[in-house]
């Protein structure tokens, strides 16, 4: 395995959040959405990041991914402090360091699902490592669907294909925002057990927002959030112990 | 529904304000041109009404001869009926009146004021003593007072002149005549006059002498153009003509009411005005139709995008005719507000056009704005007729759209173009067909300008057919040599082939008229080259730096032939007379020097020994006509009346080759003609001299005639250039505004475009696309939309210059010339307008916030 490769930073933490904030709105309608966040997550490993509605799930992962922008505090992407990049430096970090996968329209419609696993690759101007490229397509079983546009895909190969792009680049971190939210169960398992081996065999370190879990006892680790604070963490989840934790929420 | 109507505009307001441009713009020039064209011929109906004001009846000759292009010319009458015409019981007094074709001032530097080839007029009149008969009035000017002329050598001048060009009562000032006898003379200045309330004719400039005097300059002794008459108090102008007919009672004089006379002149100037305002009314209707691609386009984009809204409301139980009328009302808000816009900015662009032909020396009196009602009318029923008929088609697809839309994802467009393209080839060919039938069977222009339209509407019905395959073809180097962003811009340019082809097809209008005007102008051009290669023997040439119908006074020609060195300098008078009642041009030289300086190309009987009273015809009209040599021809000059003259001769070049089917000799002219005046003067030197050593000398002459401009054969060639390319000009900057509002629409199809796929450039944008990558891919797109329009105009204009310019062979138009380089050049230009009409859109695109733009629904 090349993991070595892949992870060039000797930080232990592949991303981390210090006393993070964010708020929006003033006044009697001030929310915070992130209220003094410290969190690290650690390089080959799989964090998922669970909550009730509301709890600021998706916008640590967005300020993680340089998507958003902190109120205060700081994020750092290995040793780089996102939090104090330009628009142009978290474009670079986004194309070259960070892989995404949303929950839905992850693929351009105009593009074949061999160029949009290249896309950032592309739009970096380089070229693909072939081998690796090949060793993705083969894995997520999407060899035969390359020349294929977004249209002709199922949900569960679009994902898939997206999974693909989010790896082929080799990024220090891979986020996922609800990946498996539009699909069944069984696409869902497909996804989220190549997400896992990606990470168990190849090395990869993938954070993942999901309120399913299911999904979360996918991961090596869970971090519960509530109010914009974390508010517990798991290692090695099981379904049925995410779900007793999050039932201590009230939701 | 009315109440969804109005949310749905004020929601797209963005949306539909481009689409308001394009008809506030097309509005705008129709209804400026009719208002700036109804305030001049008011004004000009009002300046004649008060200048005739004291004529009640008018005495002319009865002898007109038609002009092949200018207008008619009328024979004069003896001095001796004014004491007639004054005889009569109802006159109160009576005036003869002597209009001197030419009488230009010259200025301080002796260079001639005014263009009487073609320019600003060079008006002469005698003074009128009879105050009632005189449009002209004296005023004051400089400190010093005015007086009428009163002997010879005096002269009273226009109040525009003295300001234009800086004289003062008293000064000296000399003015140049078609008068061999006279070509030029001095006078003294003893008066300003204002006519009417102006302070000249249109820009023309008056020379105003005694009535003798007006007759010697213009070599027309005892002679009239016409008499005055004023009536007595309490007699009708009908009755005074009828007592003026009575008197005189002869059949070559006519006398007609003052009436008739203001009404005549008015006429005139509406005739004239008539041609300027068609003119400028087919390039605002070019603009309008151009701005109807933009409606649909926007219109139909627009359905796209809200048919899950749309198709809603139908799930909620609106009629297909709800959702119809919906759409239909929204168009006709849009049309009836930008159409009152238009009309609002059209009054701003008749006083600039007002300004501009100021500046061009055609001024048009200060009055107020004349803004007939009709004016209203027209311009915004066009603008609002426009908008709905445009937003018909899309509007009838809205009502189409099934409730269960709704629960799909996205507007997709897949309808089938099989239909479509059906219609298209049918209209586009009914066109084509048209378009020849009009050029090369019936002359008629109307049916040239349907079968442009058809073709038009034809290619741009075609145009999604062809889109996909062109457009990818056009962006081919595009992934290698953009990247990704050059892959995207490809595909997105080709993603809905209607949009782009209607988008295209707006630009490929005002591209395909300016190829066609640009490939007229060039075979003229070469036409004209040829034929000087192939007439002219000459060494030089005397011209008007204005053109070819500057008048010279007869010495120049007299004075350049005794340079030493010059062997023939063969002078050239144009003439108007009929030939069988038809009006046609008549050229006149030295026959017996002709062969030196013209090819006229003899074909038979002796054209380089041709008599007075001969007359040498074409080939082509000869062979047309079936006329034999030595044949009597019905002609008519305009002074002499009626005077057959025999065919004497027959040439190969006429009027097709750029000269006349009719020449005549020198001799032969100046007997029929009174005003002698020579047009050019072509010059053959001695065997064994060099132009360069002549020509100095002959140029030294012609400086002392003003307008005289010296050129061998490159130089005339260059010099009908320069003034096709002035021409050229001109329609390319009327066609600008066509070209403009197509660039609105390549910009608004962006926008569009751009908010359709706020999603699609977010997740570019977060998985590491620069903002400079994106607006480098939407600014691709557009070069890909403006390019294909251009070649498909390109392709349209070259036919269409193709047609026109091989109809017009018999014109003169011998040789086609398609000017590869220039064209080209079009197209790149419209490749760097699409960079224009992207730099929005693109800044936009790539100012999208991320998270905002992938969080979009």
């Amino acid at each position: 395995m090349s993991m070595s490769a892949s992870v060039a930073v000797p930080s232990p933490a592949a991303a981390r959040a210090v006393t993070a904030s964010k708020v929006y709105g003033e006044g009697e309608a001030l929310v915070h959405a992130l209220d003094q966040i410290s969190v690290e997550f650690a390089a080959h490993e799989f964090t998922a990041i669970m909550g009730p509605s509301g709890s600021g799930k998706s916008t640590l992962l967005h300020c993680l991914a340089g998507l958003d922008r902190l109120t205060s505090g700081q994020v750092f992407i290995g040793d780089v402090e996102i939090s104090a990049c330009n628009e142009k430096q978290l474009t670079l970090i986004r194309r070259d360091r960070i892989g995404f996968v949303f929950q839905s329209f992850n693929l351009i419609p105009t593009l074949d699902a061999a160029e949009n696993i290249t896309l950032p690759m592309a739009l970096a101007g380089r070229k693909p490592d072939r081998a690796w490229f090949d060793q993705i397509v083969g894995t997520l079983a999407i060899g035969d669907r390359l020349t294929h546009r977004p249209s002709e895909l199922s949900g569960g190969q679009q994902q898939r294909v997206a999974v693909a792009r989010a790896l082929v680049s080799r990024p220090d971190l891979i986020f996922a925002d609800e990946p498996t939210g539009n699909l069944d169960s069984r696409a869902s398992g497909e996804i989220l057990k190549f997400m896992r081996d990606a990470v168990s065999q190849l090395g990869q370190t993938i954070v993942m927002v999901t309120h399913d879990p299911s999904a979360a006892s996918y991961a090596d680790r869970v971090v519960f959030l509530a109010d914009g604070k974390i508010v517990d963490e798991m290692r090695e989840p099981t379904a049925d112990r995410v779900l007793d934790r999050l039932k201590q929420f009230g939701g | 529904m009315l109440k969804i109507t109005l949310r749905g505009l004020v929601a797209h307001k963005l949306r539909f304000l481009l689409t308001g441009i394009a008809v506030v713009l097309g509005v705008a020039f129709v209804s400026g041109t009719l208002v700036f064209t109804d305030t001049v011929k008011k004004t000009f109906d009002s300046l004649f009404s008060s200048v005739y004001d004291g004529t009640d009846a008018y005495v002319r000759s009865a002898s007109v001869v038609k002009g092949q292009f200018g207008p008619s010319q009328r024979g004069r009458i003896p001095e001796t009926l004014v004491s007639r015409v004054e005889g009569v019981d109802g006159a109160a007094a009576a005036e003869g009146q002597v209009n001197i074709q030419r009488a230009q001032f010259l200025d301080k530097k002796g260079k001639g004021i005014g263009d009487p080839g073609q320019g600003a007029p060079t008006l002469g009149f005698n003074w009128n003593t009879v105050r009632q008969l005189n449009p002209f009035t004296l005023v004051s000017y400089g400190g010093k007072s005015s007086r009428p002329p009163a002997a010879a050598h005096e002269v009273v001048m226009d109040l525009g002149t003295a300001k234009a060009d800086h004289f003062k009562i008293g000064d000296t000032v000399t003015v140049s005549f078609n008068n061999a006898k006279v070509p030029k003379d001095s006078f003294r200045i003893v008066g300003v006059a204002k006519f009417g309330d102006a302070d000249r004719p249109a820009g023309a400039t008056v020379a105003l002498f005694t009535l003798a005097e007006a007759q010697r300059v213009n070599g027309t002794p005892d002679q009239l153009d016409g008499i005055s008459v004023a009536a007595k108090p309490g007699v009708g102008q009908a009755e005074l003509v009828g007592q003026i007919k009575s008197a005189i009672d002869q059949r070559d004089v006519q006398v007609i009411t003052g009436a008739k006379l203001i009404k005549e002149q008015q006429n005139q100037i509406e005739q004239n005005l008539g041609f300027f305002t068609t003119f400028l009314l087919i390039f605002a209707i070019i603009a309008l139709f151009v701005g109807s691609f933009i409606i649909v386009n926007t219109f139909s984009i627009v359905i796209a995008q809200r048919t899950r809204e749309l198709a809603l409301l139908r799930a909620l139980g609106a009629s297909g005719r709800q959702v119809r009328i919906s759409v239909l009302g929204e168009a006709l808000l849009v049309g009836a507000v930008s159409s009152v816009i238009g009309v609002g900015l059209g009054l701003a662009l008749a006083i600039g056009l007002r300004a501009v032909m100021g500046a061009f020396g055609f001024e048009v009196p200060t009055s107020d704005l004349v803004v007939k009602p009709s004016t209203f009318v027209i311009s915004i029923v066009l603008g609002v007729v426009v908008t709905f008929a445009a937003a018909l088609l899309p509007a009838r697809r809205a009502a189409r759209i099934a409730p269960m839309a709704a629960l799909r994802d996205s507007a997709v467009e897949s309808r089938q173009l099989g239909r479509r393209t059906t219609i298209g080839v049918v209209i586009a060919v009914l066109g084509a067909v048209l378009l020849l039938i009009g050029l090369f069977g019936t002359s008629n222009i109307q049916l040239v300008g349907a079968g442009v339209f058809g073709l038009f509407i034809g290619v741009a019905l075609l145009g999604p057919v062809i889109a996909r395959p062109v457009g990818r073809a056009l962006g081919w180097p595009l992934p290698r040599w953009r990247g990704m962003p050059g892959q995207l811009a490809r595909e997105n340019a080709v993603r809905n082939p209607r949009r782009t082809a209607s988008t295209a097809a707006a630009l490929m209008i005002g591209v395909a008229l300016v190829g066609l005007i640009t490939i007229f102008a060039s075979s003229l051009k070469l036409s004209i080259s040829g034929q000087i290669d192939q007439a002219f023997r000459g060494d030089l040439v005397v011209v008007g730096d204005a053109g070819p119908g500057a008048s010279f006074s007869p010495a120049m020609a007299e004075r350049i032939a005794k340079v030493p060195g010059v062997a023939v300098a063969n002078p050239l008078r144009f003439g108007a007379f009929e030939v069988n009642g038809s009006g046609q041009f008549l050229l006149a030289s030295r026959p017996g020097e002709l062969d030196r300086v013209f090819d006229l190309a003899p074909k038979q009987g002796d054209l380089y020994g041709l008599q007075p009273n001969q007359i040498a015809v074409s080939k082509k009209v000869f062979d047309d006509k079936h006329w034999k040599l030595g044949q009597q021809l019905r002609t008519k000059f305009p002074e002499q009346g009626a005077a057959p003259v025999t065919i004497g001769a027959v040439f190969g070049r006429g009027q097709r080759e750029g000269l006349s089917d009719y020449f005549m000799s020198l001799d032969g002219y100046d007997k029929r003609f009174s005003q002698i005046a020579d047009s050019q003067v072509y010059i053959a030197l001695d065997h064994g001299t060099s132009i360069k050593d002549v020509r100095p000398k002959i140029e030294a002459i012609a400086k002392q005639f003003p307008g005289a401009k010296v050129n061998d054969v490159s130089g005339l060639k260059a010099q009908f250039e320069t003034q096709i390319d002035q021409i050229l000009g001109l329609v390319f900057a009327l066609l600008f505004l066509a070209i403009f509002i197509a660039l609105l629409g390549i910009m608004n199809t962006l926008l569009l475009s751009i908010v359709e796929r706020t999603r699609e450039i977010g997740l570019l944008r977060a998985v590491g696309m620069s903002r400079k990558q994106v607006r480098t891919s939407v600014r691709w797109e557009s070069i890909i939309v403006a390019v294909f329009g251009a070649l498909l105009g390109l392709v349209l204009g070259i036919f269409f210059g193709w047609a026109m310019v091989t109809a017009l062979h018999d014109q003169g138009f011998t040789q086609l010339s398609i000017p590869g380089v220039q064209l080209v050049i079009v197209v790149v230009l419209a490749a760097l307008a699409g960079v224009l009409a992207a730099a929005y859109p693109a800044r936009r695109a790539s100012r999208f916030d991320v998270l905002a733009a992938i969080s979009t629904e």
